[in-house]
């Protein structure tokens, strides 16, 4: 009985974590993050088939800047602009109108892959107090 | 990771065009553009409007009523 109630209660997949949106969006700092396997040309490339590890994308970037590595979803779109999985040229735009406040310096990026425990145990949690640090305002995430 | 985001008090959205799949993991927010394949999730390419609008729109949910574990579609 003991150790039962010395474990950690988990998140119930049934309940929905919600942190209610303080502020304006016109004010927001917006952090993009997918999993689409996109990243600046110049980084290391993803492993197509499975790869837990995650990719760091300058906020400065231009989505001619980025590419991307998948064998799991339709490159039609993708092969001809990147915004259209990771649009980070159209946030840019939408904070020139002043309808967003900016981008935050640093986007995040993961690749395809089936190893849900080390996503969960390791990347995930790795990677979102990474999202922390930059001080988001809303975080924006993409697929494919 | 959305939800684990949102767990450290960080509001998220996502853009899906996986409707059925998001909708199982409970999404604190998402949107879903309508009929969109695999690799489409922003619509066509080079149209920056189209585009554009999709993001306005799910930013529109991170500062609209909640609807939490909702997967709101739209026709674009």
């Amino acid at each position: 009985m003991a150790s039962e109630e010395a474990r950690p209660i988990e998140l119930s997949r049934y309940c929905v974590p919600f942190t209610p949106f303080r502020g304006k969006l016109e004010e927001a700092m917006v952090c993009l993050v997918t999993t689409a396997g996109v990243r600046e040309r110049k980084d290391t490339p993803f492993q197509v088939e499975g790869d837990t590890s995650y990719r760091v994308i300058s906020g400065q970037a231009l989505a001619a800047d980025l590419t991307f590595d998948d064998a799991h979803y339709d490159h039609a779109c993708a092969d001809l602009d990147l915004n259209c999985i990771f649009p980070i040229d159209r946030l840019r735009a939408l904070a020139g109108e002043r309808r967003i406040g900016g981008l935050t310096e640093r986007h995040f990026s993961m690749g395809f892959s089936q190893a849900l425990r080390d996503l969960r145990e390791t990347t995930i949690p790795r990677l979102v107090r990474e999202v922390d640090h930059e001080r988001p305002d809303a975080v924006l995430l993409t697929g494919g | 990771m959305q939800r684990t985001i949102e767990l450290i008090g960080i509001p998220t959205v996502v853009i899906t065009v996986e409707p059925e799949e998001t909708a199982q993991a409970r999404p604190p927010r998402a949107l879903c553009p309508k009929g969109f394949p695999a690799g489409h999730s922003l619509g066509r390419p080079n149209d920056p409007d189209l585009q554009q609008r999709i993001i306005a729109d799910a930013l529109g949910l991170v500062a609209g009523e909640p609807r939490p574990g909702e997967v709101v579609t739209r026709s674009y």
